[in-house]
């Protein structure tokens, strides 16, 4: 697999995983090992301070897999700014998937919001990855200033549906000189490949993987389905048409007539 | 009379003297491993090295927060 850099690092896989949803921390580790994935994200939440708390970082190897800490909950930019260094104090890194959703009901993000965030992050010398709908212009516009991906969503978070948003994440792709990650809603390897094929550069996935029946084997399925389609866009896909084209010669038929 | 910390939206009340003093003591009170855990004093984010000496007086609204699984 050719490699992908984001900021200043070098990735093999280009699946990304979410770390949510999981039945327990141990089966979320095994599903991450089965991803082969490099970066998983994580949120950030207040500790329990009336129950016992479960540590989910313990699970993670942080030699093998980067953290990307997300502001999912912010619902404006003050919020996501807040989450933001409230994340790089707990992580010790500057990775940040910025997230504004002020909408409960569809979690989609808010693009003025989320540039504003940017905008400060940036400056603050966060590498951030935003999460957006599949809007062209605020993808160039989050591009113009700084920030180290675009990741437009599929349809929304853990909707499963995917990739209803397909022509215009072709658009960001054409445009873009950032990577473009295709993140959420992707409910189906199929969809990861059919992204990946696209032309997009990575993909995020969490629900469909961490609520399938075995989300190991899901995340095994995941990784194949995205490296699949990464192969089928450097490969170049063969041209079609409206009519049949024979696969086998069309002389020599073992028959008389003309 | 009783001293009171807003910890985490919830107002706690500790008889005079038995305050924590840091967020270490708080922390180690309240049976959290330190490693894990950020927090923040009236809004202004504390370093975990300095969790020891960072003194928590009366009244202080603070936050304690952790990661969990997210996507």
């Amino acid at each position: 697999m050719d490699k992908l850099t984001i900021a200043d690092k070098e990735f093999t896989s280009r699946l990304f995983v979410g770390t949510g949803k999981y039945a327990s921390n141990r089966i979320m580790a095994k599903a991450v090992e089965a991803s082969a994935t490099q970066m998983v994200t994580v949120a950030l939440r207040r500790v329990d301070i009336e129950s016992e708390n479960d540590d989910m970082l313990t699970a993670i190897d942080r030699d093998k897999y980067l953290l990307l800490p997300n502001t999912s909950g912010a619902r404006d930019a003050s919020e996501a700014i807040r989450l933001a260094r409230l994340a790089r104090a707990a992580s010790g890194i500057n990775w940040l998937k910025l997230e504004v959703t002020p909408d409960p009901y569809y979690l989609l993000p808010d693009g003025e919001e989320t540039l504003e965030a940017a905008k400060v992050l940036v400056k603050e010398g966060f590498i951030v990855l935003p999460y957006i709908n599949a809007d062209p212009i605020l993808a160039k516009k989050l591009q113009d200033v700084g920030t180290a991906t675009v990741m437009p969503l599929a349809s929304p978070i853990g909707s499963n549906q995917g990739l209803n948003t397909r022509a215009s994440i072709e658009i960001i792709i054409a445009q873009a000189t950032v990577p473009v990650v295709v993140d959420a809603g992707l409910g189906l390897p199929s969809h990861a490949a059919e992204a990946m094929e696209m032309g997009a550069d990575a993909v995020l996935v969490n629900t469909a993987i961490a609520t399938a029946s075995d989300p190991v084997m899901m995340a095994k399925a995941f990784k194949l389905a995205t490296e699949a389609g990464r192969y089928a866009f450097l490969a170049g896909r063969a041209p079609m048409s409206k009519t049949a084209s024979a696969s086998s010669p069309l002389t020599g038929f073992l028959r008389d007539d003309r | 009379m009783a001293q009171t910390l807003k910890i985490n939206g919830t107002e706690k009340q500790f008889p005079d003297g038995e305050m924590p003093a840091s967020i270490s003591e708080l922390l180690s009170r309240m049976d959290i491993d330190q490693a894990t855990v950020v927090a923040e004093i009236d809004g202004t984010i504390i370093e975990r090295k300095k969790f020891s000496e960072t003194d928590l007086t009366p009244g202080q609204t603070i936050e304690l927060i952790r990661f969990v699984g997210g996507g």
